[in-house]
């Protein structure tokens, strides 16, 4: 009665019905599967990166350290300057961002600090749900909806601000539908999503204990967001922030269809312009040789760019990555 | 980690969103296109034309089932799609898919072998002949259409335009419509002061080419840019992908100006300027101008030609070419007898729906030529 | 203690210049409390700005696609861009095919490595190099995945077909599906395992009877928003997959479209006819691309064992 067995037995007790278990060899087996799927995974990355630089070096050749601080594009004579492109894309990236972080932030704040539950349940699955609307469509949006309706709109904008300095050079000039502002608003609305999903989870993450103090201290709603739930989320905003800003980077087609398919380096934001992606799309087809090389070129230009911008975000946001950052893509 | 309840609500709303969306869809769809598919069926088989037999091909034989792919030019895009169709009451056993992607595009692929054949509205270029890896190629020549000026420009419905203004335009020295140099040709309208848009495409274009070519060959001080399918257009001008991209730009911003086909510019309502044809007459851009422009036009060894700035009272000046280009030698039999029979069909009798779709057909002896040229492509057995 | 609070009461007093005098209860003062309000007005109005503009684009791609939408336009070949009427028939069983073919290439793969990194691998540099790698390669753009998948395959077989859109996608796919099953398997409670391994289970049967089917709902839902975000994709098709109108539902024998694909080229068409066939695609797809991710959601939360 007080006799405890103490050896347990190999086999599993015969009344319950459970497989054999399996013998090393499968057991080995399985493990190596793995192994295997898990090294694809990196030859698939390695053999990305191989391929398409080892294509491209004929142009690298060719330009020299010229591909990315010549401006001029012109593939009949043989000239493969990259900067209007790198320099198209990172405007309407940053537009993108300037027109959608403050609002998906503040979008966020209000869900989770402000908004009653139904409201923040409701709103969130939107949210989520727009999250998935596929790039194409906002494209095809803007370039039949959007891209004629704001031609009229920039224009008068452009009349209030050409006569002032800074601002004037920006927002003046013959303004354009299908510019850099169109493309930085189209890539603004698809990314607030990401942004708005993410920021939410981590201003959820804020501990209540933090919030409730500064509250009991006689803080406002709004001393209590700037005092209790910014300093706490502050990198896990920042790394959603940069995950969008990839995501804007990245995106082939909304821009391409919008952008105006124009290489050229001016800061008015009415102006059309081109980024690294829609050129590839656009260009690609025809392209032969050292164009073709260049493009590919491009690719690995912005594949670089995007890259870093990524893993920046990863060593940003830190501890929260995984939890955090599993709602984004 | 509180659970979250789960959204069937949602999911029964887009349901039922769905279903109701596919009932009451049903019901509103006629699918208009199969009256026009009836027309091309009375008169589907091939028969002979009226001045000369059909030089090659099976007549009215099945053909063995086969897919020809095809991309190239977006300026002859909707006669193939239509003589694509026709194509189909003929030999239903053949599928063939054309894709607009652009004539640079079109002639890479066929270099390339991804394709059974090519749409270009430019010849190769001879420095890219030895690019082609199925060897030797033929060029087919299959209809030709007006590049219209397009502009859009409120209270003014007409417009002339000589080579010269239209060279300064797009060269960007002539920058606001009430220009002299636009004024001169234009007594009786009144042109606002409206800054010009340009517009032009973003790929590789055979459109470009052959607009750029006419520029440069009828004004060639006022141009000031280099011809070709590619070109470095002036700063603030804008571009679009294909004919229709450069269409919708016209169409949708005030003060603008583009080359479009004419099969663009009237499905997008286009008001298009008279050009100053060799002649000194400004003619509108019509098929039947177009034809005209065909009639005098030298036909080389290859079937390439040029109908640009063609002499004529009643031509248009900038009429553009455009062919098939495919290799001679076709290895696999049941493309190759496809590639003839289609051929076969597209300077038969799509020819004859071409004017409809606004697209000029072929002069009786180029016609002939081209299909005699389908016995040259040797298919083996 | 009645030293502290009114001391701490002066300095709220201090802080609430407005003439607030106490802690927390009494009135917050003008500034402060103007300062609320408008920030609060701000947040609001942040809703309204994004909700207004997505909600339009929605509710427009919604109206125009609805008036296309039906049983007609989902099984029809297309017609020519002049034409109008219904039809999407191929781009439907197009999109359905290659995202199923990428699915099906993406999800064992990224499964299994992910299993690897986090039940094998450990600590090991190589699980942590696969785990980096995954990362670097969720920001490949989706351009250069096209770009990959032509250089080395459609050029070298000579053709376009359904299966190079597929390898393009099953690439964009692997990531997403190593994050979401990498984060389920980190979430499954080590005392599931070693249970499992006390009565006397090996390490594999443990991971296949044991932890994946704990972690199971997040992954399925973690790779069903993989596949929505594949099924909208456009850039990796463009140079890989051709055009059919024909409905061709071969994936390695022939060109093929996509929904995706179909309205990017009808984006620019000038012709009625297109423009609304593109907008009833673009409906469909967002309606399969919201009905996967509303799948993800339901598995996620309804099936989760506690």
């Amino acid at each position: 009665m007080t006799t405890l067995t103490t050896t347990t037995p190999p086999e599993a007790p015969p009344e319950r019905p459970l497989r054999p278990s399996r013998s090393p060899v499968a057991d080995t087996t399985f493990r190596l599967v793995s192994l295997a799927c898990g090294l694809a995974v990196l030859v698939i990355l390695v053999l990305i990166a191989v391929s398409t630089t080892r294509r491209a070096l004929p142009a690298f050749r060719a330009e020299g350290l010229g591909f990315v601080t010549s401006r001029r594009w012109a593939p009949a004579e043989g000239e493969f300057g990259a900067l209007a492109f790198i320099y198209g894309t990172l405007v309407i990236s940053a537009l993108a961002l300037v027109l959608a972080v403050p609002v998906s932030v503040g979008m966020a704040l209000f869900l989770t600090q402000v908004a009653p539950r139904r409201l923040r349940q409701l709103v969130g699955y939107l949210i989520d749900l727009l999250a998935a609307v596929p790039s194409v469509v906002y494209g095809l949006w803007g370039i039949i909806v959007l891209a004629p309706a704001v031609t009229g709109f920039y224009s008068s904008i452009a009349d209030v601000f050409s006569g002032v300095p800074l601002l004037g050079r920006f927002l003046g000039g013959p303004a354009s539908g299908r510019s850099f502002f169109t493309a930085g608003l189209i890539l603004a609305l698809m990314i607030t999503p990401i942004i708005t999903a993410i920021s939410r989870e981590v201003f959820d993450t804020v501990p209540a204990g933090q919030k409730e103090a500064a509250l009991a201290l006689g803080a406002t709603r709004w001393e209590m967001i700037r005092g209790a739930v910014f300093p706490w989320s502050k990198a896990g905003v920042v790394g959603g922030v940069m995950l969008g800003l990839g995501r804007a980077m990245g995106e082939t087609i909304a821009a391409a269809l919008v952008i105006g398919s124009n290489p050229q380096i001016t800061a008015n934001l009415f102006a059309p312009g081109d980024a690294m992606a829609a050129v590839i799309a656009n260009q690609f087809g025809e392209a032969a040789g050292t164009h073709r090389a260049a493009l590919i070129g491009l690719g690995v230009v912005l594949f670089v760019i995007t890259i870093l911008v990524n893993v920046a975000a990863r060593a940003v946001v830190g501890r929260n990555a995984e939890t955090v950052l599993g709602v984004a893509r | 980690m509180t659970r979250r309840p789960t959204p069937w609500r949602l999911l029964g709303v887009l349901l039922a969103f769905t279903l109701v969306g596919a009932a009451c869809g049903d019901g509103d769809n006629t699918p208009e296109g199969n009256a026009a598919d009836e027309e091309t069926a009375t008169t589907g088989q091939l028969e002979a034309s009226p001045t000369s037999e059909p030089a090659t091909g099976p007549s009215d034989d099945e053909l063995a089932a086969a897919t020809l792919n095809a991309s190239g030019a977006t300026f002859p895009e909707e006669f193939y799609a239509q003589a694509i169709d026709g194509f189909k009451e003929d030999q239903p056993n053949v599928t063939v898919n054309y894709q607009g992607v652009g004539s640079g595009a079109g002639r890479q692929a066929l270099a390339d072998q991804l394709v059974d054949f090519a749409g270009s509205d430019a010849t190769v270029d001879e420095e890219d002949v030895a690019g082609f890896k199925g060897g030797e190629f033929l060029y087919f020549p299959t209809v030709a259409a007006p590049i219209t000026v397009a502009y859009n420009l409120s209270g003014v419905d007409e417009l002339n335009l000589s080579p010269e203004a239209i060279a300064g335009i797009f060269s960007r020295t002539i920058t606001t419509w009430n220009d002299p140099a636009i004024a001169a040709d234009n007594a009786g309208a009144t042109l606002p002061a409206t800054p010009i848009v340009v517009a032009h495409r973003a790929e590789s274009s055979g459109t470009t080419d052959n607009f750029t070519s006419y520029l440069e060959a009828a004004a060639p001080d006022a141009f000031t840019l280099e011809p070709g399918s590619t070109v470095e257009w002036p700063a603030d001008t804008q571009a679009g992908q294909g004919n229709s991209g450069v269409a919708q730009i016209v169409s949708s911003t005030a003060g603008a100006i583009g080359y479009v086909d004419l099969s663009d510019a009237n499905a997008t309502n286009l008001s298009v300027a008279s050009v100053r044809n060799a002649a000194g007459e400004f003619v509108e851009p019509t098929t039947e101008a177009a034809t005209a422009a065909l009639e005098e036009v030298e036909v080389e060894a290859d079937l390439s030609y040029d109908p640009l700035n063609a002499p004529g009272a009643e031509a248009y000046p900038i009429t553009a070419p455009t062919w098939i280009i495919a290799y001679k030698n076709q290895p696999d039999a049941a493309k190759g007898n496809a590639l003839k029979a289609f051929l076969g069909y597209v300077l038969g009798d799509a020819q004859e729906e071409a004017a409809e779709i606004d697209y000029a057909p072929l002069p009786d002896n180029l016609r002939e030529r081209a299909l005699a040229q389908i016995d040259q492509l040797v298919v083996s057995q | 203690m009645s030293a502290a609070i009114s001391s701490s009461s002066g300095a709220a007093a201090a802080a609430a210049p407005g003439g607030g005098r106490a802690f927390g209860v009494a009135k917050v003062g003008g500034t402060r409390r103007t300062k609320d309000r408008l920030a609060t007005g701000l947040m609001g109005l942040a809703l309204l700005v994004v909700a207004v503009p997505l909600g339009l684009v929605v509710f427009y791609v919604a109206q125009k696609g609805l008036a296309i939408f039906g049983i007609d336009f989902l099984t029809e070949d297309i017609p020519r861009d002049r034409v109008e009427g219904p039809g999407m028939g191929p781009a439907v069983v197009g999109t359905l095919l290659i995202t199923a073919a990428a699915t099906a290439m993406a999800v064992p793969l990224g499964v299994l490595g992910a299993v690897y990194v986090n039940e094998y691998g450990g600590k090991s540099r190589l699980a942590r190099l696969i785990r980096f790698m995954g990362d670097v390669m969720s920001g490949v753009p989706s351009i250069v995945m096209g770009l990959f998948v032509y250089s080395v395959w459609v050029l070298q077989t000579g053709e376009y077909t359904g299966f190079a859109g597929s390898l393009a996608l099953a690439c964009l796919m692997l990531p997403i599906v190593i994050r979401a099953t990498e984060g389920m398997l980190r979430l499954v409670p080590d005392d599931l395992r070693e249970g499992s391994y006390a009565l006397g289970a090996r390490k594999s049967r443990t991971i296949l009877t044991v932890v994946l089917p704990a972690a199971l709902p997040g992954i399925t839902s973690g790779c069903l928003l993989a596949v929505a975000r594949a099924a909208g994709e456009t850039a990796p098709l463009l140079f890989t997959i051709g055009i059919v109108r024909e409905t061709n539902a071969r994936l390695f024998d022939g060109t093929n479209t996509a929904l995706s694909a179909q309205i990017f080229a009808n984006a620019n068409s000038p012709f009625q006819g297109a423009q609304e066939r593109a907008w009833g695609a673009a409906f469909t797809l967002i309606a399969l691309v919201v009905a996967l991710s509303v799948l993800a959601r339901v598995v996620a939360s309804h099936f989760t064992v506690r």
